[in-house]
């Protein structure tokens, strides 16, 4: 079991505060725990994110969760790059939650872009600062000093980082460092393996459900089958008879601030005990008023949102004018189902409550979030709330709520005793925060291949509808997407659907239905224009270089030209309209998504009626590229993820209960069925973008244009499954 | 609960534990042997895959009353050094990405290599087929299976 993270209450550091507000650079100074076998060098925090160890080496801070997207390992590389220290002497530890680390987050694909220019100040500034040490030390000007490998070097003088820590630390920081120029980098832009390769590889604990505590018990929850209902009464006597079983008790809706659903405690020495037990239990259910029991309901409620014409958030020109005159008026209706996040690793945390401290420890894509919401369950202050992240085993936005953690923090707070709270996967299925369904009407009028309006009317079970102060159409409908600014006569408009199933976000949150909506959409277009997809979105977007307003994530703006140019490198590298290869049909879809521009060519072949997806060809501008190994694998990752999604995944409701609670049921995509993904990046020097999440949405339209080239069908309601295509 | 006497990585181990607790938990649990992953607890996933005897099993389905004599091995024990060709592979096409179900990848195709070691693409998609992966990282296990095959 994992010695480093058995709770040693001494060890606890007490951070100040835990909001957000940036790298403090300032004067960080006191000595590691373990000292170094030569007493003449000290180990050193210059600041938060870097130890300089005695023998040259440095122990650099991992600050956000790694729930897969590689964090652990592109965020340190950019630190030591700036440090300019070669990667082999570089040692990457997970960060806990702490105040002077800013903003520790696992969302948006925000991790590299948003902490690009700090993390480069960061090391940055402790290089300078070497350098300086080392000038103050040989009576030489700095600027007569250069680093290499890890060594400051003057003319013969040449000392490692470990050397001139301690004197280093005497010095003020920069706040404004030198930082290199990026055609001498050396880390960045060179593949680098995931930092915790060999473990994963030998099993050593790394994740929240790896982990335990001193004198933990073990816990899991009984939930209601028909979501969001009401316990009523619930009757243990049989479960209390296994031997283990400590307590049963309920969860009320209020115990839990963040998903303020009904549920029953089961607490055990052993967590089969536990699961076993809660098989016992016999719970009686009120469900909700008004609630979903199957999806043709939902279909009929998806009607009566388009038919009320909600809130308008755009409106250019006049779209009602142009139909009226236009004799081409086309029209279609796109639908995505709820799907589960069904991530690998089920919903787990430890907690441990005391007197006037709380420990946390598990995997969570928020941990500032978890402290906030301990506090407010415990009325602990939360600068006496440690909260450890562990590497998570997948994320996909569903560890972005700490429903799971608050259980944990509320069973702990009540029978006074650290407890590692455990879901199965069936809790997994019955607890989940599903992609919130969503319904997309279309309406365009076009004269010749030029469209002159573009209507498009969206319902969906918006998860802002359960929070204050977010308009509902938030990461549901985004008001400028691609084809917005490019259609004379153009209107959005928006109306919420409240249901009783609770959703969440899932990887591109919104963009991840709006983008299969839209690029089918404009597929039906091209069709009707008589043009090739990729020459009618092409000339859609003009030849013009445009800065495109974008209110939405991955905003202000979105460039054409960069558009322009991952759509004529898919192109090329698929060799699109010069090779055909029998059999094969093929569709494209390109968009920005999130800041990153994508363009996607899928090949596909109809095997009597069926669908085989043979070759995906992906182009992703995500400016400069961290970790090029670990970049491929994102976009692989994302595409092959929504094939699994367009293919399989959808919440089936039978008298409102999930028909699927486990992957018996709820199929995921598996070998036999994930195609080769060929992945390639255009080379720029622009700021970095974000790409755990960028290539899954574009997957879906540009799969669903190639299933109508294949079989004539036209996909307009997600999965293929649905339509015997698979 | 009953005394169990099981061989797990060639050591004799002693658990006191109910008769139909699955050997995941018995691995877990009792023996802080956590590399082995809990996914489905139905035997659908493959994150909890071991070897009985040397064939890929599903831990999370065999209680530890069915064990009796077999010898069962997990990934801590597949190699002493970390170093089978699977886990060398793994790390240089640097397969998983949040990297959960991987242990359960690589105990399966270490029990698929033993018996056919010079697969074609098409045994491999076979003998992968059975393990989810969430994260989609077919195209790198693939890659990584036939690397450790023709280093084996």
């Amino acid at each position: 079991m994992s010695n480093s993270l058995k709770t040693s209450r001494r060890t606890f550091l007490k951070v100040s505060g835990t909001a957000g507000g940036g790298l403090i650079l300032g004067f960080n100074l006191y000595s590691c725990s373990t000292m170094p076998d030569n007493p003449i060098f000290s180990n050193l925090e210059i600041n938060a994110f870097i130890l300089i160890n005695g023998d040259g080496t440095a122990t650099i801070k991992a600050k956000n969760p790694d729930i897969g997207q590689g964090v652990k390992t592109s965020l340190p590389m950019i630190l030591a790059e700036e440090l300019d220290l070669p990667w082999e002497k570089v040692t990457v530890e997970q960060a806990e939650l702490d105040g002077r680390l800013g903003s520790q987050f696992a969302g948006g694909s925000t991790g590299v872009k948003t902490n690009y220019d700090n993390l480069r100040n960061a090391g940055a500034s402790v290089r300078d600062v070497l350098v300086r040490a080392a000038a103050n030390r040989w009576e030489v000007n700095a600027e007569d000093c250069k680093t290499e490998d890890g060594f400051v070097i003057s003319g013969r003088n040449k000392l490692h980082y470990g050397h001139l820590a301690e004197e280093a630390a005497q010095l003020e920081l920069s706040e404004a460092p030198p930082l290199k120029d990026p055609q001498d980098f050396k880390i960045i832009g060179k593949s680098k393996s995931d930092v915790d390769i060999k473990k994963i590889v030998t099993g050593q604990p790394l994740y929240g459900l790896d982990q335990e505590v001193e004198g933990m018990v073990y816990a899991t929850v009984l939930k209601p089958e028909v979501f969001n209902s009401t316990l009523t009464s619930f009757d243990d006597v049989e479960a209390r008879k296994l031997s283990g079983v400590i307590d049963i008790f309920k969860i009320d809706a209020m115990d839990n601030p963040v998903n303020r659903v009904d549920g029953v405690a089961v607490i055990a020495e052993n967590l089969w005990t536990a699961f076993k037990a809660k098989k016992l239990i016999k719970a009686s259910w009120k469900e909700p008023k008004g609630y979903i029991t199957s999806l043709k309901q939902l279909k009929g409620d998806f009607k009566k949102g388009l038919a009320a014409k909600g809130e308008v958030l755009r409106n250019d020109g006049d779209v009602a004018a142009e139909f009226q005159k236009s004799g081409n008026v086309i029209e279609a209706t796109y639908e995505v189902p709820f799907i589960s996040h069904s991530q690998m690793e089920p919903m787990n945390f430890i907690a441990d409550v005391r007197e006037n401290e709380v420990f946390l420890v598990g995997p969570t894509q928020t941990p500032g979030s978890a402290n906030a919401l301990a506090s407010r369950i415990t009325g602990i202050p939360r600068e006496n709330i440690q909260v450890k992240f562990t590497r998570i085993g997948g994320g996909f936005g569903r560890r972005l709520g700490n429903d799971y953690a608050s259980e944990a923090v509320f069973i702990s707070h009540k029978i006074k005793k650290p407890v590692k709270l455990v879901w199965s996967r069936e809790n997994d299925f019955l607890g989940d925060l599903y992609r919130p369904a969503g319904c997309y009407h279309f309406k365009a009028a076009m004269n010749g291949t030029e469209v002159k309006a573009f209507d498009v009317n969206i319902c969906t079970t918006s998860r802002y509808l359960y929070r204050g102060g977010s308009p509902a159409h938030g990461t549901e409908a985004f008001p400028d997407q691609q084809p917005a600014g490019m259609i004379p006569n153009f209107r959005v408009s928006y109306s919420p659907l409240l249901t009783n199933i609770p959703v969440g976000a899932l990887r591109t949150p919104g963009v991840n239905a709006t983008t299969y909506a839209y690029q089918g959409f404009i597929d039906e277009l091209a069709e009707k224009a008589g043009m090739d997809p990729i020459d009618f979105q092409l000339q859609m977007i003009g030849d013009e270089d445009r800065d495109m307003p974008y209110s939405d994530h991955g905003g202000p703006t979105y460039n054409t030209k960069r558009l322009r140019a991952v759509i004529n490198l898919v192109k090329a590298k698929s060799g699109w309209g010069q090779v055909n290869r029998e059999g094969i049909s093929r569709g494209f879809a390109a968009q920005m998504v999130f800041g990153t521009y994508v363009a996607c060519i899928v090949d596909v072949r109809n095997i009597s009626g069926k669908i085989k997806v043979d070759k995906v060809y992906i182009t992703a501008d995500c400016g400069r590229v961290i970790n090029p190994i670990g970049a491929e694998a994102q976009v692989q990752g994302g595409v092959t993820d929504a094939i699994s999604a367009a293919f399989y995944e959808s919440l089936e409701l039978q008298n409102g209960k999930p028909q699927a609670q486990n992957f018996d049921q709820y199929q995921k995509l598996r070998m036999k069925d994930s195609p080769e993904v060929d992945v390639s990046f255009i080379a720029n020097g622009e700021a970095p973008q974000g790409l755990g999440e960028p290539s899954y949405p574009i997957l879906f339209p540009a799969l669903t244009n190639a299933v109508y080239k294949a079989t004539g069908k036209r996909v307009r309601e997600l999965p293929l499954k649905k339509h015997g295509l698979v | 609960m009953a005394i169990y006497n099981i061989t797990v990585n060639g050591e004799q181990r002693q658990v006191d534990v109910d008769a139909d607790t699955p050997m995941l938990w018995v691995l877990r649990d009792s023996l802080d042997m956590v590399g082995t992953k809990f996914g489905c607890g139905i035997a659908q996933c493959g994150a909890c895959t071991v070897h009985l005897d040397g064939n890929a099993v599903r831990s999370c389905s065999i209680p530890v009353s069915a064990v009796g004599e077999a010898k069962i091995t997990t990934i801590e024990g597949l190699s002493e050094k970390g170093d089978h060709p699977l886990q060398e592979a793994w790390r240089e096409h640097d397969v998983p990405q949040c990297g959960y179900c991987q242990a359960g990848q690589i105990m399966n195709a270490a029990a698929f290599l033993s018996k056919n070691p010079n697969p074609s693409d098409a045994d491999i998609e076979n003998a992968t087929h059975t393990n989810i992966c969430r994260c989609a990282t077919y195209n790198r296990i693939k890659a990584a299976v036939k690397t450790a095959a023709a280093n084996m």
